[in-house]
């Protein structure tokens, strides 16, 4: 039996399909929150979803390329991402691939730097560049998001546009329970950041579709280029993510062992804790 | 009858795998009762059953790597240690022991009749549930469906008509029709509530041919395992059984570690004496049962000496040996008397008690070369680290300087490493420091120096090292001793900042005698401001340091001290105690 | 000049390249975008292969599809030692082609399952993976008894052939299209000796094994 998300999930906007990938015709179909979706692009243009089990007609907005809708009452917009909107980047999907894992499992592993060396060998870290620098933390109260600042990283290969060694420098935001969207130096341009957004769809508490946005700057490469370098690192996470136990993420402090490296996580853990969400979570007991 | 889950729960020793499932350097995806195991065979030959999660994030270490010695999880490449499952690394803070105790949970593992048994819970020793013998295992079959269900079945498959032994919990000798009337043992193996595994043993020597004994009990095997397949396929597939995930201890979960002074936790046996070196003592301090706790390399004991003295040694032990300790003493003429009794005293078999291994000599490995440095008995701390290092092959080189080739201590270990190992034999001072210049004339980046020596020694590393521009962290020293004088003639006040406490340091007592006069307990070793062990973060205040620890940043930071011999220079200190 | 039409994430297109890595043989790489571009089904690429799969591998003007047929090819053409695809023991070449068909059986229930559970495919998914344990269970005791027999691959040869190459791929993904591999020990095993085959090479969703036994 499916527990109930609490408000914090059920009123928020969750992505259910990149929106070029929603055409007239027939109703396709998608799970959220174990909730059987139809949904199609209307004759006017418009995304149309509904519940297969009441009926209903959902709200629906498109943003970033994706499409989002809610089982609750959701908030005016999404959480904000003004560098998509900038003229001369590539904006795209990577794809909305399916794993086995719990969204917060997901987002917490695209928060994380320790693993590069060990999981994206020769592309995002090598060994013996192991180390995870001291970084900054904090849970804006006022923008409801976690921020990471001057996260430092050696990266062999830090994007498609790079061809040496490099470290590289990371922001990171949650502004999502279930999204995260990074900020990377630009190998192409020092002045600007290349935009890298996770944006996990929860089909159940195990089971998600991880959508991936790219929004970057390079003259050089081609999308299917471009994609296939972020497919490769998503790739290269998900027998982790898929053989993390237990799937869903503990928010017991002591259910596992935190480092200094993981400040972000630890941020992370508390913050959805303080939100109630109790979905794809073992909630800390009372 | 079937047994219930209430009987197959029940705590017992259970068969998880085949000796032959743990081939060199392969890490086995086993189960228990819903509870999945890593289970891996370190190149000692131990085999380790461990819960298949790291306790870092939760990934199962059956994806991770045997390293022989060592089990590297794959997410974050935190290295636990063979038989104690202590976490001996981690990467993404290199320049930090674990300070924290980090152990993954082991389970008991013990070989018989060629299979691996395990177990959970509160059980009695192990005891062969067969006489050995030349028991050969058969090919293990996995079976979805109840492991009660299981043994029924077996047992409903025997010869018209024959005796059944029952062998508790989930196993019975038989004999199966259509395998020539050939007894076999089997144990049921309770994956999970829907799941078994048939663990069969025959007698070798019961068959001349065994390739064909063996495919004969695997096609019976197979048909009973049709037949019960397709009876559980018509029955409700019974609710797995669920993991119990232990929380970690509060300390690691929470708070700094839980710290202690000078505490002989440890007994050992005295297992082996020998003349390591020409004026060196070679020990070899065994576990009295089990295991030693994990130690990572640079890490030092205290040994409890019979007459009331408390020396500090290094650990020489390469990654992974926990079955005893081996350390060497340098006997010294004008010693305050602990290596002359080690050297005349101490006796094969003696229990002595020591203190668990600390580390506050740490070593990276994210140098692109590591240079090790010894100076006579300085080898100790970087033997360790050499085997470390060659043991990941990471590339490094152990230079050790030596009156004689006799002075030379542990020359069996130090022949083992190779051509990473370069001698340097009886230079008098002059040569000794052009050497040295010129060793570490070449810095470069993600370079690390490692150092351990008499006092002149590492004090001309110190200066030529600065002179050739290597940065003060990349050069790390282990100082015997402190051989400056240490001035306890000034007072002050110490505030404990978490202890919430304020305390009068008189002239002629250390902060650290203070500290334990009230109550306050803190870790300690050598007490004479060389090992580390008492570092301690000064929130307000500042220091008089004298010790030979701290390099000159971290005094000037004035952000931390060693309490057993440095004081202030303010009225008050604040510290995070 | 070898051009090869590839998908990073497609087991079947890592086959060629992990034969390619083990042979020492240099490459170029088209990528085709497979998801969520479809690339494979566009004009320009139905006009390389009409069945809009991937791999294709072009040698020299020479187009070729099916990724076993490649691998054949391949180890034909490319390998000097003879040993990876060898035609001299007809005993030996037929079982090679028995587990080249057994790589085909493997992709239509293992990879399809994966397909559904990441790309959102339309399979029956419980049916594919029920296949594939089924074809897995078949596996596993052949290999039991091969290491019985003191041999280390599919074939009965004293070497890995293309056979081993054609069936890695797609169980070493299983987990991701649900298919646990931990009833089948002797997979298991076999998948790190694979892994340890001088010149191997990883792609996303198989990690490289730990070092084997060092010369001592």
């Amino acid at each position: 039996m499916p527990i109930a998300p609490s408000a914090a999930i059920l009123d928020a906007w969750h992505v259910f399909s990149a929106a070029a990938e929603i055409g007239p015709g027939p109703y396709r179909s998608t799970l959220l929150l174990d909730t059987r979706l139809d949904y199609r692009r209307g004759t006017n243009g418009e995304v149309e979803v509904r519940r297969r089990d009441t009926g209903a007609a959902l709200l629906v907005i498109e943003r970033y390329g994706f499409a989002w809708t809610s089982l609750g009452s959701p908030p005016d917009d999404l959480f904000s991402i003004p560098e998509f909107y900038e003229p001369d980047r590539k904006n795209m999907s990577c794809g909305s691939l399916g794993v086995n894992v719990s969204a917060p499992r997901a987002v917490e592993n695209f928060l994380d730097m320790g693993h590069f060396p060990y999981v994206h060998t020769g592309i995002l870290g090598e060994e013996p560049h192991t180390e995870v620098k001291e970084y900054d933390v904090e849970i804006s109260y006022e923008r409801d998001e976690i921020l990471a600042t001057r996260c430092r990283f050696y990266q062999p290969r830090a994007a498609l546009s790079a061809d040496e060694g490099q470290d590289v420098e990371y922001i990171y935001r949650v502004p999502h329970p279930y999204c995260s969207v990074l900020y990377k130096s630009c190998p192409a341009d020092e002045s600007r950041l290349d935009v890298i957004g996770i944006f996990c769809q929860p089909m159940t508490e195990e089971t998600i579709r991880a959508h991936l946005l790219q929004s970057m700057i390079d003259d050089e490469n081609t999308i299917t280029a471009m994609r296939r370098f972020q497919q490769t690192i998503f790739g290269q996470d998900k027998p982790i993510l898929e053989n993390q136990y237990p799937k869903r993420l503990p928010l017991d402090p002591r259910a596992e062992t935190p480092i200094r490296a993981d400040k972000s996580a630890i941020a992370y853990r508390r913050w959805l804790s303080q939100k109630g969400v109790n979905y794809g979570v073992i909630p800390q007991a009372a | 009858m079937t047994q219930t889950m209430t009987d197959i729960r029940h705590p017992a020793w259970h068969p998880i795998a085949s000796s032959e499932d743990l081939p060199f350097r392969h890490v086995y995806h086993g189960q228990l009762l819903g509870q999945e195991f890593a289970v891996w065979r370190a190149d000692d030959g131990n085999v380790n059953v461990w819960e298949n999660r790291c306790l870092h994030r939760g990934v199962r270490l059956s994806i991770g790597l045997n390293e022989g010695a060592e089990l590297k999880c794959q997410y974050h490449g935190w290295r636990y240690a063979n038989r104690s499952a202590g976490c001996t690394y981690i990467p993404a803070h290199p320049a930090d022991a674990p300070a924290r105790r980090i152990t993954n949970r082991t389970f008991p593992a013990v070989e018989s009749l060629g299979l691996v048994w395990s177990a959970m819970g509160d059980v009695t020793p192990f005891a062969p549930p067969l006489p050995e013998g030349n028991w050969m295992p058969l090919r293990p079959l996995p079976v979805n469906a109840r492991p009660g269900a299981v043994l029924a079945a077996l047992t409903a498959a025997r010869e018209a008509e024959s005796d059944v032994e029952s062998l508790p919990p989930l196993g019975a000798r038989l004999v199966l029709t259509g395998v020539d009337g050939r007894a076999a043992v089997f144990f049921v193996q309770p994956v999970d509530s829907g799941r078994a595994v048939i663990r069969g043993v025959v007698e070798a020597e019961s068959w001349d041919d065994q390739l064909s004994l063996l495919r004969l009990f695997n096609e019976r095997l197979s048909t009973l395992r049709r037949q019960v397949e397709a009876e559980m396929a018509l029955e409700e597939a019974p609710e797995p059984l669920v993991p119990v995930y232990e929380p970690v201890s509060l300390e690691l979960a929470t708070m700094p570690d839980l710290r202690f002074g000078r505490q002989a936790k440890l007994r050992v046996r005295v297992a082996r004496k020998w003349q390591a070196g020409a004026d060196v003592t070679g020990l070899e301090l065994a576990a009295l049962e089990g295991h030693l706790p994990t130690f990572q390399p640079g890490a030092h004991l205290d040994l409890f000496l019979p007459n009331g003295l408390i020396r500090q040694y290094s650990i020489t032990n390469g990654p992974g040996e926990l079955l005893s300790y081996t350390v060497g003493v340098k006997r010294e003429p004008d010693s305050r008397g602990g290596s002359v009794a080690i050297a005349d005293e101490l006796r094969e078999g003696d229990v002595v008690a020591i203190s668990e291994p600390r580390n506050n000599f740490p070593l990276r490995r994210d140098a692109t070369r590591t240079i090790l440095i010894a100076g006579g008995i300085g080898i100790t701390p970087l033997l360790a680290m050499a085997k470390t290092l060659a043991s990941s092959r990471l590339p490094f080189e152990l230079h050790v300087f030596a009156r004689s080739p006799e002075h030379v201590a542990f020359p069996e270990a130090l022949d083992k490493l190779g051509e990473s190992v370069v001698p340097h034999i009886g230079l008098d001072p002059a040569g000794t420091a052009a050497e040295i210049e010129q060793l570490v004339s070449g810095y470069g980046f993600a370079r690390h120096l490692y150092v351990c020596g008499p006092g002149p020694m590492l004090d001309l590393v110190r200066r030529r090292t600065a002179e050739a521009g290597w940065p003060e962290e990349a050069v790390h020293f282990e100082y015997f001793k402190n051989v400056n004088e240490i001035d306890l003639s000034s007072t002050f006040t110490v505030e404990l900042a978490r202890s919430a406490l304020t305390l009068a340091i008189p002239s002629g007592k250390s902060i650290l005698e203070v500290m334990r006069e009230n109550g306050v307990d803190a870790p300690s070793s050598c007490e004479q401001g060389a090992c580390g062990t008492c570092l301690t973060t000064v929130l307000e205040g500042i220091p008089d340091h004298q010790d030979v620890y701290l390099n000159d940043t971290e005094r000037r930071s004035n952000s931390c001290m060693m309490t057993c011999v440095s004081r202030a220079k303010s009225d008050r200190l604040v510290l995070d105690i | 000049m070898i051009t090869l039409y590839d998908f990073e994430l497609s087991g079947n297109c890592y086959k060629l390249r992990l034969m390619m890595s083990i042979l020492g043989v240099r490459y170029d790489i088209v990528p085709v975008d497979f998801y969520p571009g479809r690339e494979h089904k566009s004009d320009w690429f139905l006009k390389l292969n009409p069945f809009g799969e991937l791999p294709v591998l072009v040698d020299d003007g020479l187009v070729l599809r099916d990724s076993q047929a490649i691998l054949v090819y391949l180890a034909r053409k490319y390998d000097t030692t003879g040993k990876w695809f060898p035609v001299d023991d007809p005993a030996l070449t037929a079982e090679i082609e028995i587990w080249h068909d057994f790589a085909n059986r493997i992709t239509g229930t293992a990879s399809a399952a994966r397909l559904t559970i990441t790309m959102n495919y339309d399979f029956d998914l419980e049916k594919a993976q029920s296949g594939a344990h089924q074809l897995f269970r078949t596996m596993d005791e052949h290999l039991w008894f091969a290491e019985r027999e003191g041999r280390e691959w599919l074939c009965k040869a004293d070497h890995p052939t293309t056979a081993d190459i054609a069936c890695f791929p797609y169980t070493a993904l299983s987990e991701e299209g649900g298919i646990s591999r931990q009833d089948y020990p002797a997979i298991r095993r076999w998948l790190d000796r694979v892994r340890r085959i001088e010149g191997f090479t990883a792609m996303s969703g198989v990690f490289p094994a730990s070092r084997a036994r060092e010369a001592s």
